[in-house]
């Protein structure tokens, strides 16, 4: 036991001293996972797509397209729009500097058009070709609004001439005759109560209030991300841990070590044991600092703490072994990243199972321990799919010591063998 | 009783015989050199007198007691210095000295006190706190060799532990083993350097393609020559057979022949100004004749029928 603190104490000081290798498997998953958090909504608690910046251009200024534009500037619309008066040209000018997600065009004459409905009228709508999300949702809101004036155009088109007068008045609208206009038009629809109410097909809304009051209204991107960016990066620190042994062989350090004591075991179960040390301080790091860092709540953290111990042990041993396997310090190099390159990948690390290709998805990933981790995170954090914890943790601990068990035999068998680079 | 005693050891990797049948002693407070050239199989000897190469065939006795009866108290006699630098290079030299002498058996204050002191003896107190990587070739020998001094054994083993270090370093190494010795430590010292065998070493054995040619003292060695012998004759030999010389054969003995350059050692107690005579006589044009001491090289030369260096 002595022996085994006073080899994990110096493997901590020389990684202590020489900490370079060990950051940059913290960093870089910490900052994929910031960049692919930040790109995709992050932790956003009023709104996951922030306000939609939209122009609208009015060529017809007119007091129904006064009207269109002020409904805009309601509270409802603009906790979710924020638009922006211009010309046409001022529009298309912060388009191409991407400053607006889109530009509506009410085009000059549109009111006349609209009210006689002689002709029919077009809205127009400039996208801005560099952003995905916002500009399709301003198209669907736009085809909405062009379905509602449409109906409208129906109701109040026999009384076009009338509404013409009172919006044609140079002294500005005639808002007693709007009214009985309104009225009229009012009566029409009543007319049509017995086909439209009650709707035959609702929508009912229903918020989760405990995620509401955890989560705010959306999920955190950030805690999805994590935990494939943290089974992929734990293999690659348990990877740079066991691959120690091979230093100490390359340093002499290890032969030394034969003319002091007896056997081997110590040697590669204090590396074993300084592996899943970094590890643990590893993943320690991932999910303590990004619930401090990108605000993730962990809603279970008693049973993401075990997933991670158990985790951790699996990647030592798994790293263990596929480094004794391969015998030498280079093809371990290679062989090791290739391997957790790959299981991260298909283990859904780095997409979401659902994106990966179907073969893969359905006989390849559901077998991987870096998919368990992921899964069981996931589950535990977004109620997603039907993942146990416990069960995944324990099966984790169970593969990971027959791998550690036989990444000790292996390597023991290769340096008592004196096998070298 | 000798500290260390191998007997007939043997170790063959695959087609190669890297050791055959090598057997020497060691006693207390003896510096006994394993003299030989790159691959004759110093290292390998070392390897199985420290456990960490089985032989094949043979034993390696410490004081008596078979050394695989029990490995682990037969470690504990001996310090390993093995011939590449073998420390951790982000400790500093007091932690490597303190890591290593725990790991012997040491008690975590003994080996403090223990590396304080080998700081003090091996001048590197005013460095202890430095990473080893900031040190110089010659100061990692020395810490090299303060690891292996840690636990005070009884019996010091040094594979070439003065190669490529600067003369200086060298000098103050080899005065440290010697102070060793002096105070009864039994030393193993592999070399190829000839002037430390030579001066360093109280007995020598020459080892080549994995066997004891000859083992002794040098003047033990010297003898084997004839002596104190020996002639370096310059003369165009390129055409002629000293064995055809009319009663040459009886008198001296070729240790190494060259285009220009004959070197000979003469047979029995002959006056050396009567072989001076008889070598300016002989039937070619020779330039000049040399008398000399012989060396271990010309002892190597005259065993295996070529330098040491080459």
């Amino acid at each position: 036991m002595n022996i085994l603190v006073l080899m994990l104490v110096k493997d901590l000081r020389r990684a202590w001293r020489n900490p370079v290798p060990w950051l940059i498997h913290i960093g870089v998953p910490v900052l994929i996972t910031a960049l692919i958090g930040l790109a995709f909504g992050g932790s956003d608690k009023t709104s996951a797509l922030g306000r939609i910046k939209v122009a609208v251009v009015d060529e017809d200024d007119s007091a129904l397209t006064g009207f269109l534009r002020g409904t805009l500037n309601q509270r409802e619309l603009s906790d979710r729009f924020e638009p922006v008066f211009a010309t046409r040209n001022e529009a298309l000018v912060q388009i191409l500097e991407n400053r607006l997600s889109a530009a509506i065009i009410i085009p000059s004459g549109f009111t006349r058009d609209f009210l006689s409905g002689e002709r029919s009228v077009v809205l127009e709508l400039i996208k801005n070709p560099a952003q995905s999300f916002h500009p399709a949702i301003v198209e669907e809101l736009l085809g909405v609004l062009t379905t509602g004036l449409d109906i409208l155009a129906r109701l109040v088109r026999p009384d076009y001439e009338s509404w013409q007068q009172v919006f044609d008045r140079p002294e500005g609208p005639d808002f007693s005759s709007m009214a009985s206009l309104i009225q009229r038009t009012g009566q029409r629809l009543e007319s049509a109560r017995p086909y439209l109410y009650p709707p035959l097909v609702g929508l009912e809304k229903v918020e989760r209030a405990e995620a509401a009051r955890t989560e705010g209204k959306t999920w955190n991107a950030f805690a999805f991300i994590l935990p494939g960016m943290a089974a992929l990066f734990l293999l690659f620190q348990a990877d740079n841990a066991v691959r120690d042994l091979y230093r100490e062989r390359r340093f002499r350090t290890l032969e030394r070590f034969q003319t002091v004591r007896e056997g081997l075991l110590p040697l590669v179960t204090a590396k074993v044991v300084f592996a899943l040390v970094m590890l643990l301080l590893t993943g320690m790091i991932f999910f303590g600092g990004g619930a401090l860092v990108f605000r993730i709540h962990w809603k279970q953290p008693l049973a993401v703490g075990i997933l991670l111990l158990t985790y951790s042990f699996f990647a030592a041993g798994f790293m263990a072994f596929m480094a004794g396997w391969a015998g030498k310090e280079k093809r371990a190099d290679v062989l090791n990243n290739i391997v957790a390159m790959a299981m991260g990948l298909a283990g859904g690390c780095m997409f979401p199972r659902e994106q990966l290709p179907g073969f893969l998805r359905d006989h390849i990933t559901p077998w991987l321990p870096t998919n368990w981790l992921v899964e069981a995170v996931r589950a535990t954090q977004f109620g997603e799919g039907d993942a146990s914890w416990a069960h995944l943790a324990l099966r984790l601990s169970l593969i990971g010591g027959v791998l550690l068990v036989s990444a000790t035999w292996l390597f023991q068998r290769r340096l008592r063998l004196g096998e070298r680079e | 009783m000798s500290v260390l005693k191998t007997e007939r050891l043997s170790k063959r990797f695959g087609e190669v015989q890297a050791v055959r049948e090598v057997g020497f002693e060691v006693a207390a407070g003896e510096i006994y050199g394993l003299l030989g050239p790159n691959g004759a199989g110093k290292t390998t000897t070392i390897s199985m007198v420290c456990g960490l190469l089985q032989p094949d065939a043979g034993k390696v006795r410490l004081k008596g007691r078979d050394f695989w009866s029990d490995p682990q108290a037969s470690r504990k006699l001996m310090g390993v210095v093995p011939q590449e630098i073998a420390l951790y290079d982000d400790l500093t030299g007091r932690e490597n000295l303190e890591f290593w002498g725990r790991l012997a058996g040491l008690g975590r204050a003994e080996a403090r006190d223990r590396a304080g002191e080998l700081l003090e003896t091996l001048s590197l107190a005013d460095r202890e706190k430095d990473v080893i990587k900031q040190y110089s070739g010659g100061m990692k020998r020395r810490i090299n060799l303060g690891c292996a001094l840690m636990h005070r054994p009884e019996l010091l083993l040094l594979d070439e532990p003065t190669v490529g270090i600067d003369p200086q370093a060298r000098r103050n190494i080899l005065e440290f083993i010697r102070k060793l010795a002096a105070g009864g430590t039994a030393i193993l010292y592999t070399t190829h350097y000839l002037e430390e065998a030579e001066f360093f070493c109280q007995r020598i054995g020459i080892i080549d393609h994995g066997q004891i040619l000859a083992e002794g003292t040098l003047t033990d060695l010297q003898r084997l020559l004839g002596g104190d012998q020996v002639f370096v004759v310059e003369a165009d030999c390129k055409t002629s057979q000293p064995e055809d010389w009319p009663g040459f054969k009886d008198r001296f003995r070729v240790l190494q022949k060259l285009d220009q350059q004959l070197v000979v050692s003469a047979v029995g107690g002959s006056d050396p100004a009567e072989c001076l005579k008889q070598l300016l006589a002989l039937p070619v044009r020779v330039g000049n004749v040399t008398w000399k001491r012989p060396s271990l090289n010309d002892v190597f030369l005259q065993l295996t029928g070529r330098e040491l260096r080459e």
